[in-house]
């Protein structure tokens, strides 16, 4: 809940502002004919910040750790898929219904599994995802093995990289502010409740089982939606792709390393890690480049174990209090 | 208003509560007392869900609400304290109070409109200067204090106090039981509270249930049972009781 | 295991290898998911690399018997040692820093998924990501109880899971040292009052489950080939192993391990492979779900 923008309004205004035209630029970038590789950093930054968000919904707010996202992208990604090839619909248009079959398939597996505490529900996520891969592995239908294409837009490179460009943009600015607006809200403010003292939370009168669903379900919708639009971006996708173990602990990582209590900190760390990522391998080469990445995320959990915003806030309010010596 | 009839929970072999009736009318302050481990708060987290009865039944208000999960009974209108207090520390002590405000009986949508009544509650138990500070900055007597507010948050029709009084000093023993009295007369909501600290207990309550390895040793008026030589010989031994 | 040949009429004695064989793999996956459970149970961490550290005995007992002519078995102790130091180290350096945020769990996983990235990722810089395999000349052969055939391999892996985990069992409930260790599993602040130094608990405890996922690995390297990149499913056995077996008791994931050896053994007689494993997970899953602290977990 805010209680810091009441007494500062010209500070928040610029703040404001400067989100606005952050946006804007961002959104004609494409227009100024950058390099295509640009492009495709931006889409994929886009395609992390858009997962992360939602996957906060549950993970960072609520504190119950998801290693099972990519199972609803992948169910976004395979439903726009299956309808471009049986139906020649367009995954713009079929991308919502690929989330609302991710939400879906969210709501039945949610209710036993949300039943479950810590660790063993990280693990029975990653469980259901292992399992869903397998499934889809042996799947004739979806393509099992071989995996499965999309037709390919009538457009040229150029153009397609800049629509996916614009519809990734818009999907991580929409499930961002969504997420912010459901933190602001009182449902966020359930299921802040929830981490810090589910019990309790039991007793102020939340139904902790009902929030707990509803946040997996639709932090799973937003997750299908980009599965929808990026699997056609990729135009092929298969099961170890799409269902990889690692891009969920990538999730986890970036939201952890922003901080996973605000809607800011998953922004933070999918821009962050994603450039970092990015400059390592073109500076210093693919091989040595993980490693370098494994120990940044070392050193970094080491000294910022909380994330990176409450490092900045903490670091803020140090120096506050430094100030205030220093006119004492 | 609220009652219980043949309760009784096991944990294993051991029976904390065993066949266990109650009554607590409306309007009252009613104190349960007993040696330690003897049951109260496992008989609290019967009433409010967090354990199911074995058997035996739980009314409040009318409704059977044996076997109810926790969150519906506080809607219902039953709040409660914890023994070890448990502030949500990462938040405010207005988000702590505001929250409840939320999810409560009054089924408020708006964050303001929870806010201000938040600060009304505040107020009224004097935290309000402190509101916008994190609920793990406040010391343990105001914690009990943030603990009341939040129980008190959710409108309850009942509010269930597990040991406020422990800790306290002198002086704040004393605001304590005016702080009950006040809950009771100026909100109109009936107290069950268990207590050790027997000054609290007889300065408060109208009736008190004495709980002994789980079963009802006496029940009356605080005169008669702090004459009964059951509940003496309970707390202090044989010796004690004959004389 | 063998294939199994559609057109023959199940045997017996087919069914039979295929339980044995299962059981005696259970047995090693037992000895790879043991140390992962003294961490968490310990010190509530999540250590996503134990595997990864699997695979590094590995690759030690292979190149001490390619390039030294060591028997694997012999290296044992030696594998043992080394990754003691290095799980020591590796608590100093990341695991103790982690302990200390707010979140343990969260905290755990992202530490450790870098330090597996870390790992995983030198071994293929150095030794590059062929599939290796350990291959000693017993265990190409096999034991033949009258009609039934048993490859060495697993049988040894079973064996050597066997006594580490008795060893690990003995040295938990019988030295003061690991009695220290179970104390802390119980009881952390209890443990603390008695003059129990928790840190110094918590160092021999990550480290001893790093050596003794150092020896496992060293016997899954008998029977299975192995690449650094095999770490991510080695790594879902241990996750699956520890908490169906539950997490509090050494013998129940040691007896899990038969368990899905059972399992596997059985469904691998009548169905394909694929399907094995997503029974498995299934049926565990379905486990967790009604007994979530584990068959045997407290």
């Amino acid at each position: 809940m805010e209680n810091e923008n009441q007494g500062k309004p010209k500070s928040s205004k610029a703040a404001f502002l400067i989100l606005l035209s952050a946006i804007l630029l961002l959104v004609a970038f494409p227009f100024f004919r950058p390099p295509l590789f640009f492009l495709s950093l931006l889409i994929s930054i886009f395609l992390f910040i858009s997962l992360t968000e939602s996957w906060n919904l549950l993970g960072g707010y609520t504190g119950y750790i998801s290693l099972g996202h990519v199972v609803f992208f992948s169910i976004g990604a395979y439903t726009t898929a299956v309808c471009m090839n049986c139906f020649g619909h367009s995954p713009f248009l079929t991308a919502i219904l690929g989330g609302a079959v991710a939400g879906g398939v969210a709501a039945i597996v949610g209710f036993p599994v949300l039943r479950l505490k810590g660790a063993y529900f990280s693990i029975s996520s990653l469980l259901l995802a292992v399992i869903a891969q397998l499934i889809f592995l042996n799947w004739e239908f979806v393509g099992g093995s071989v995996g499965l294409w999309y037709k390919l837009m009538p457009v040229g490179i150029e153009a397609n990289r800049v629509i996916f460009y614009e519809v990734m943009l818009g999907l991580a600015l929409i499930i961002t502010f969504a997420v912010r607006y459901v933190e602001k809200s009182k449902f966020g403010a359930g299921l802040i409740t929830i981490r810090e003292d589910e019990e309790v939370a039991k007793t102020i009168g939340i139904n902790t089982a009902m929030l707990k669903l509803k946040a997996f379900i639709l932090g799973s919708f937003f997750a299908g939606v980009v599965g929808g639009v990026y699997g056609y971006y990729l135009s092929f996708i298969h099961p170890d792709i799409t269902f990889n173990v690692n891009t969920s602990l990538l999730i986890l990582l970036m939201a952890f390393f922003g901080g996973c209590t605000t809607w800011m900190g998953p922004l933070l760390g999918a821009v962050v890690l994603s450039l970092a990522n990015q400059l390592i391998v073109t500076f210093i080469g693919a091989e040595i480049s993980r490693v370098l990445y494994g120990l940044i995320l070392i050193l970094v959990i080491i000294f910022m174990p909380n994330g990176m915003i409450e490092y900045l806030k903490a670091g803020k309010r140090v120096r506050k209090v430094q100030q205030g010596w220093k006119h004492a | 208003m609220l009652e219980g009839v043949g309760v009784v929970r096991k944990f294993g072999g051991l029976t904390a509560v065993k066949e266990f009736d109650f009554h607590v009318e409306e309007g009252q302050i009613v104190g349960l007392i007993g040696p330690n481990g003897s049951g109260k708060s496992t008989l609290f987290n019967v009433i409010t869900g967090f354990y199911p009865a074995d058997s035996g039944r739980i009314t409040f208000a009318g409704e059977d609400i044996t076997g109810f999960k926790t969150h519906e009974i506080a809607l219902r209108g039953i709040g409660r304290t914890f023994q070890l207090v448990r502030p949500l520390l990462g938040m405010t002590v207005l988000e702590n109070i505001a929250t409840a405000v939320l999810y409560g009986r009054d089924h408020v949508r708006n964050m303001n409109h929870a806010r201000m009544r938040a600060i009304e509650l505040l107020k009224f138990l004097r935290l309000d200067p402190k509101s916008n500070l994190p609920a793990s900055s406040l010391v343990a007597a105001e914690r009990k204090r943030l603990e009341i507010a939040r129980a008190l948050a959710i409108r309850p029709r009942l509010i269930l106090l597990d040991e406020t009084f422990s800790g306290l000093s002198e002086a704040e023993v004393q605001d304590a039981i005016k702080l009950i009295f006040r809950i009771r007369d100026e909100l109109g909501i009936t107290v069950f509270l268990i207590e050790h600290v027997m000054k609290a207990v007889m300065g408060t309550c109208e009736k008190i249930i004495v709980i002994h390895y789980g079963v009802k040793l006496a029940e009356g008026k605080p005169e008669e049972v702090s004459r009964n030589p059951k509940v003496i010989e309970a707390y202090l031994g044989k010796k004690h009781a004959s004389r | 295991m063998r294939e199994r040949d559609s057109d023959r009429p199940m045997d017996i004695h087919y069914l039979l290898e295929s339980v044995i064989s299962g059981v005696l793999l259970g047995g090693i996956y037992a000895l790879l998911s043991v140390g992962f459970g003294l961490t968490w149970g310990t010190m509530q961490v999540l250590n996503i690399s134990h595997a990864v550290f699997a695979v590094l005995g590995a690759y030690l007992a292979y190149w001490s018997f390619v390039k030294g002519g060591i028997d694997p078995l012999l290296s044992i102790p030696a594998v043992a040692f080394l990754l003691f130091i290095i799980g020591g180290a590796a608590y100093r350096l990341v695991i103790r820093p982690v302990t200390k945020a707010r979140d343990v769990l969260m905290g755990s996983m992202v530490a450790t998924f870098g330090l597996t990235i870390v790992v995983e990722n030198i071994m293929s810089g150095f030794w590059h990501p062929d599939p290796r395999l350990l291959k000693p000349s017993y265990t190409g052969t096999s034991l033949f109880i009258g009609e039934i055939v048993i490859s060495k391999g697993p049988l040894i892996g079973f064996a050597l899971a066997f006594v580490a985990i008795a060893l690990l069992y003995l040295f938990l409930h019988r030295t003061f040292t690991g009695k220290a260790v179970q104390a802390t599993w119980q009881n952390p602040m209890g443990a603390v009052l008695v003059g129990i130094n928790r840190d110094r608990v918590s160092l021999i405890t990550f480290a001893l489950s790093i050596a003794s996922a150092g020896v496992a690995g060293v016997g899954m390297g008998l029977i299975y080939s192995f690449y650094p990149s095999v770490q991510n499913d080695w790594t879902l056995y241990v996750f699956l192993l520890t908490i169906v077996g539950g997490v509090g008791s050494i013998i129940g994931t040691a007896l899990t391990g038969l368990l899905i050896g059972l399992i596997i053994g059985v469904s691998a007689a009548f169905l394909p492979f694929i399907w094995v494993n997503i029974l498995l997970f299934l049926l565990l899953l379905i486990i967790l779900l009604f007994k979530p602290e584990g068959i045997f977990g407290v």
